[in-house]
């Protein structure tokens, strides 16, 4: 009897644990559903009040940014982010594997330099860029913004790499110097193709990071390297709220986002914390 | 010596190579070879890490002790009093205001992050397929690019387009918006900033919460404890160090919050939700004083440096550091 009674009451609390849950997750999904949907609103809806509740969807908002700006914006976004992230992967990993087998004394030092360049402000770095860019002339250009990325990029990838590599065992790069292969060839040949998965994990990292950008697009950019970000933001400035516009400018810069980052919800974490917290 | 040994000897950990090589003979050329090798792929990284964050900083310090203003190029390279920033940045009241701001924005926002990021960690510890697809859900807020947040929130504070004031009007209450009201702009942000960054505090609980020991746990129910007692009595002090390391991430990276307050508030009503990176964004960005603002980085940056040492202690030198 009273075994049956605890487990009534186990299945009980695990009910009223899972409403509770289930209506936490609808509360902090609403903001974000309702954004997405008043994208494919018609612009009458919008200001509608409690009657525009109900709509006919249409496309006319993402329509209308196609024949905008928006679409060089997008372009620029998409550029910069990829150009920054190949570069810093170019440069970092091979750092990163060094790292990981020469034998370093100053552990920490590295890992706080990692940290604190994660951790500034982009202000801090922004102010000297704008300075010197406007020197050579690279303020509102896409080289400008993928140097920019550099400074949070090159950190990410030797942090992730070097710990994804700290993982990997020694013996197969032994066995190949053995066998006469040059260290080079065994880095190009050996190191490299196993580290695939890890280095697309970075990658996408790296891209999120570069592409989430505001700051810097924001201060460093005027017209030709605007990227989306800022581009949307600007809608908020022209004459008259253009809402539709907004939610379909905002969703369009999420859905690579979204799709990404819910894919390797696992990494999250691992990148947020670069510089502390071995992933 | 076969290389099958070698492999094996290799797995044991790192240096086991020297010693391999000690033993066969060829330590010196090859040791020597291996760590120029290391050398030739580290040194584009560091000379690029360097010209790319180490210049700037520097640089970034040396207008720090100059006047520089944008408008007057004269102020450039003019070191004839270098202490006048920081001795301005003293007596600075929309400064200080601005830090105080950080302060009390900072700390509520790390605190509900703490608590919410906790509360639905422990309801989400839980591995049934439900649960799983839910855990993904609370994420999002957290992966939205920080602009589209922003947006998001200003949306939900318009009263003409939002869903909020619609219930408002059917129930008849007449409520103003917070962002344009001095006593609750800071609040609003303080909402907009927890929705954002509690998904982060979760998912670093959830992971330490995946790695805590079961045996304690199995003891304490069959000693009869209760799911409270439990819960506070072993998950919490195991919990202790993952929730500082946690709240000292939110912390620092609260002072960098920009988007949310440029699209809500743009620091007002008058200053009250002005914090102190945003502060140095008008001060650099719209009014051309670059040298002041420089002095105010500074600080900024010499206060982050010391939260992220006291971060890298934290994580190496606790006991179950292990997430």
């Amino acid at each position: 009897m009273a075994t049956s009674k605890l487990a009534a009451a186990a299945r009980r609390n695990e009910f009223i644990a899972n409403t509770i849950v289930v209506v936490l997750a609808i509360i902090t999904l609403l903001p974000f559903l309702w954004f997405v949907v008043m994208s494919f609103k018609p612009a009458d809806d919008i200001f509608a009040g409690i009657d525009g509740f109900f709509f006919k969807p249409t496309l006319e908002n993402y329509t209308s940014l196609w024949s905008d700006r928006f679409a060089s914006s997008m372009m620029n976004s998409f550029i910069t982010s990829s150009v920054s992230t190949i570069l810093a992967l170019l440069i970092g990993t091979p750092g990163a594997y060094a790292l990981s087998r020469a034998t370093m004394k100053q552990e920490r030092t590295m890992s706080l330099l990692i940290l604190a360049s994660r951790m500034a402000p982009p202000v801090a770095f922004a102010i000297p860029y704008f300075l010197v860019y406007r020197y050579m002339g690279l303020l509102d250009t896409r080289l400008g913004l993928i140097i920019v990325y550099l400074t949070f990029n090159l950190a990410l990838v030797v942090w992730l790499m070097r710990n994804f590599f700290d993982g990997t065992p020694r013996a197969l790069e032994e066995a190949a110097w053995i066998d006469g292969a040059s260290l080079w060839k065994t880095f190009m040949v050996i190191v490299l193709p196993m580290s695939g998965p890890a280095l697309v994990t970075t990658a996408i990292l790296c891209f999120l990071y570069s592409w989430n950008d505001f700051f810097f697009a924001l201060t460093l950019t005027r017209n030709n390297a605007m990227t989306a970000p800022v581009e949307v933001v600007n809608f908020m400035n022209y004459e008259g709220w253009e809402w539709g516009k907004i939610a379909a400018g905002g969703t369009l810069i999420m859905v690579p986002v979204l799709a990404f980052s819910l894919l390797m919800r696992k990494y999250l974490v691992a990148g947020m914390t670069a510089g502390a917290v071995k992933g | 010596m076969s290389a099958v040994e070698v492999g094996n000897r290799g797995r044991s950990g790192p240096g086991s190579a020297r010693g391999v090589y000690a033993k066969a003979g060829v330590l010196p050329v090859f040791e020597k070879q291996r760590q120029r090798f290391f050398w030739l792929l580290l040194a584009p990284v560091l000379a690029i890490l360097g010209v790319v964050t180490l210049l700037p900083t520097l640089y970034l310090l040396i207008t720090s002790f100059t006047p520089l203003n944008l408008a007057n190029p004269a102020t450039a390279w003019d070191f004839s009093d270098p202490l006048v920033n920081y001795r301005t940045l003293l007596t600075d009241d929309r400064l200080h205001n601005s830090l105080w701001v950080q302060a009390k924005l900072s700390l509520v926002t790390v605190v509900l992050q703490l608590l919410f990021g906790l509360g639905i960690a422990l309801l989400l510890n839980v591995r049934t397929p439900l649960m799983n697809a839910l855990r993904t859900s609370f994420l999002v807020p957290m992966v939205l690019p920080p602009i589209v947040v922003a947006i998001i929130w200003k949306v939900l504070y318009s009263p003409d387009i939002s869903p909020a004031w619609w219930l408002f009007q059917v129930l008849g209450w007449n409520i103003q918006t917070p962002i344009t009201n001095a006593a609750w702009a800071l609040s609003a942000i303080v909402v907009a900033d927890t929705w954002e960054w509690f998904p982060f505090t979760m998912l670093i609980i959830l992971a330490a919460l995946a790695m805590m020991p079961e045996e304690q746990r199995e003891a304490a129910v069959v000693d009869g404890a209760s799911t409270w007692q439990l819960t506070w009595y072993i998950t919490l002090p195991y919990l202790k160090q993952t929730l500082m390391v946690a709240g000292l991430f939110r912390l620092i990276d609260s002072i960098k919050t920009f988007p949310l307050i440029y699209i809500l508030t743009d620091g007002g009503p008058g200053s009250v939700t002005e914090v102190s990176n945003y502060y140095i964004f008008v001060q650099s960005f719209s009014f051309s004083y670059i040298g002041y603002s420089s002095a105010v980085t500074m600080v900024l940056l010499a206060m982050i440096v010391v939260l992220s040492w006291v971060i890298v202690r934290a994580v190496s030198g606790g006991s179950n550091g292990d997430q």
